[in-house]
């Protein structure tokens, strides 16, 4: 009987780089670190720590897709792939009712709209800022001295949402500033921060719509706050990730390594024959 | 295969700037031009030579045209109007008297501004909102009337209905030749890509016209014998796509080169610095009249108001260029604050999505900070087609 193969998908995004090794399709490892400014060896590196965690060896890889901005950068990959298709195939596996996703990450925020088999049939991106990213939460943070990770508890603990006008990251961290001067609850700031992305995040959906299943991805998907916030903007209840959400895009290059892999020894067959 | 006259129409243009002031000095008249609804077989018909002006994708001169003009104008009129403040773009220099047209308000202001403040020498053609009124068949008619008596004024003759008779000949062969041309760079195995095609098209903004034409019938004949009669259809996995939207004027090459980079195919567009001029002109009569009606029966340009869904114009001959093209996919590309194609996006991709076309906006600029978000979004629209073929395959 032969071993079973191990595929692998690496997202090398702007802020962390991730890995995940399927055997078949099971998940059976994972590396998840904060990307560098090397994005080769951003991408080595997490596949390292991916196979470790496996007790594998680079050896034991039978394909790998890579995904995220770091994409143009991965001489190891054997293909690839946008983190828009890869986001697909990975919400798709987790949940396979997903007909809509939200993405954000690091550096941008996607709306996509999956078929039922996880094929993207439409998408939109935000344009340029770093509204409703990663990146901007974590401007956020630091402006209140706490940790990313408290951010969505502070949201959820706030009872009434205080309206921040702007989602320019420069700008809005000045009106908090202001804010916070003036002595408003920060529970309430951060709230009406949460709702201030949600509702330009909502702008992108009129462009594509919303279709449930709803899945939240990408390293924000982490914030409760913030799944709260598009949950009641959107009108639309968000499922709850049975994996880590930030993996998603490297789940998804992982599945589509299997795919392709799959694919080419098929042709190579038939090509034989 | 190398097309050898692709080659010789891109040096006849380097040459064209020393040419053109070659010929000033001996008493030709330059008449530059911006904008869509200039019928340039009056400009030619009076002896006077026509340049379509305006480039793209220059920051820099993008910031010098924002000290003139408010920076919610879209950055083509900006750059139009920082080539102007910067006075040494050689078609502008040489340029005797600049046209505008009003179908776009942008560049109406636009002659307003460079007439201020660089004292340049313009000449406005009204184009009424509403193409389809007896009123405004009349209103345009007049108007060209009025345009064509100062173009008289600058050549010192009046027009002459034998000249005109074969000017229009002349620009009726150049919009045979381009569409012909088009059937090439959409055909299987073309040898001539659309950007190749899209660069021979702007050569046409320069050369002098009857060369030109003479230079398209060339590549033609190259064509055939090269290419053989082109069979336009659909292969796998080639990302067929189709360009509309906002201008993409000569050396604005971003969102070209992403789509080029990524895999994708370019077969056809509807951009105003592209095919679409060329399409619908049916000049009954050799006559001002009739040249402004014909006009008026174009594709109208996105910036004229048109409510009826149905019976838009501009959405039924994308939905026809899509089918001769056998375009699988559009991207809609749209220059931050070009509002009538901006606010247009929306329903031209509900529209097409009733006939299974997707479609991909990308609303931009000419500053190459948005370079990987929008190569990452084209990247993901090719796959998604690629992804349909597949599907249809298995």
């Amino acid at each position: 009987m032969s071993k079973e193969k191990i595929y692998a998908g690496v997202d090398v995004g702007s802020l962390g780089t991730k890995a995940l090794l399927l055997r078949g399709d099971t998940i059976i490892s994972h590396g998840l670190i904060r990307t560098g400014i090397d994005t080769e060896e951003n991408g080595r590196n997490v596949l390292k720590v991916a196979l470790d965690n496996a007790g594998l060896q680079w050896e034991d890889l039978d394909y790998i897709v890579a995904t995220g901005y770091g994409r143009i950068s991965a001489p190891y990959a054997n293909r690839t792939v946008t983190e828009i298709t890869c986001h697909g195939k990975g919400a798709h596996f987790l949940h396979p009712k997903t007909r809509t996703i939200i993405d954000m990450g690091g550096q941008d925020c996607k709306a996509i709209r999956l078929d039922e088999d996880g094929n993207v049939n439409d998408f939109a991106m935000n344009d340029k800022c770093a509204a409703g990213t990663g990146r901007f939460l974590e401007v956020m943070a630091a402006t209140f001295k706490v940790g990313l990770e408290e951010l969505g508890p502070m949201a959820l603990r706030a009872k009434e949402i205080l309206p921040v006008s702007s989602t320019c990251t420069v700008f809005a961290e000045s009106e908090t500033v202001s804010l916070l001067a003036r002595g408003e609850n920060p529970d309430s700031i951060i709230k009406g921060i949460h709702h201030a992305i949600a509702n330009r995040v909502a702008g992108m959906f009129s462009r594509v719509g919303v279709e449930s299943d709803v899945f939240f991805s990408g390293g924000v998907a982490k914030n409760v706050g913030m799944k709260a916030a598009l949950e009641e903007v959107l009108n639309a209840r968000i499922v709850d990730p049975e994996y880590d959400p930030q993996l998603v895009g490297a789940l998804g290059a992982a599945v589509l390594a299997k795919t392709y892999a799959t694919r080419e020894a098929n042709n190579g067959a038939n090509n034989r024959s | 295969m190398a097309l050898t006259t692709v080659h010789k129409i891109r040096d006849r243009v380097e040459k064209r700037p020393l040419e053109l002031a070659a010929a000033r000095e001996k008493g030709a008249k330059v008449v530059g031009w911006l904008s869509y609804a200039i019928p340039e077989e009056v400009i030619t018909a009076l002896g006077l030579i026509p340049i379509r002006i305006g480039t793209g994708g220059d920051t820099r001169l993008v910031e010098i045209g924002s000290r003139y003009i408010s920076t919610k104008n879209c950055v083509f009129v900006r750059e139009a109007v920082g080539l102007f403040a910067e006075n040494k773009d050689p078609y502008i220099v040489n340029s005797d008297l600049v046209a505008f047209d009003a179908a776009c308000l942008q560049l109406f202001r636009t002659a307003e501004v460079v007439e201020h403040y660089f004292k340049v020498n313009t000449l406005v053609l009204g184009v009424p909102r509403n193409f389809y009124w007896p009123e405004a068949k009349e209103y345009f008619w007049h108007e060209l009337e009025h345009f064509v008596g100062k173009l008289e004024e600058l050549a010192g003759v009046k027009l002459d209905p034998k000249r005109l008779a074969a000017s229009i000949e002349l620009y009726n062969g150049i919009r045979e030749s381009i569409k012909e041309l088009y059937r090439y760079q959409a055909g299987n195995n073309p040898l001539i890509t659309w950007s190749q095609t899209y660069d021979v098209i702007h050569a046409g903004y320069y050369l002098d016209r009857a060369e030109y034409a003479a230079l398209l019938r060339e590549l033609l004949a190259e064509l055939k014998d090269k290419q053989g009669e082109p069979v336009i259809s659909h292969t796998y996995g080639e990302a067929r796509i189709f360009l509309s939207g906002s201008v993409i004027p000569p050396k604005d090459h971003k969102l070209i080169d992403i789509i080029e980079q990524v895999g994708g195919r370019i077969v056809g567009d509807d951009l105003w610095s592209g095919l679409v001029p060329h399409l619908n002109v049916e000049i009954k009569e050799p006559t001002v009249k009739g040249i402004a009606y014909a006009y008026l029966s174009r594709v109208p340009h996105a910036a004229l108001p048109y409510l009826d869904l149905k019976t838009d114009e501009r959405l039924k001959n994308l939905k026809g260029l899509i089918g001769a093209f056998h375009a699988q996919g559009v991207i809609n590309h749209t220059l931050r604050y070009c509002d009538p194609f901006t606010f247009k996006a929306g329903e031209t991709k509900e529209q097409l999505k009733q006939i299974g076309i997707p479609m991909l906006e990308i609303h931009t600029e000419y500053a190459g900070s948005d370079f990987e978000a929008i190569r990452t979004r084209v990247e993901a629209f090719v796959e998604m087609l690629r992804n349909l073929d597949y599907q249809e395959a298995v």
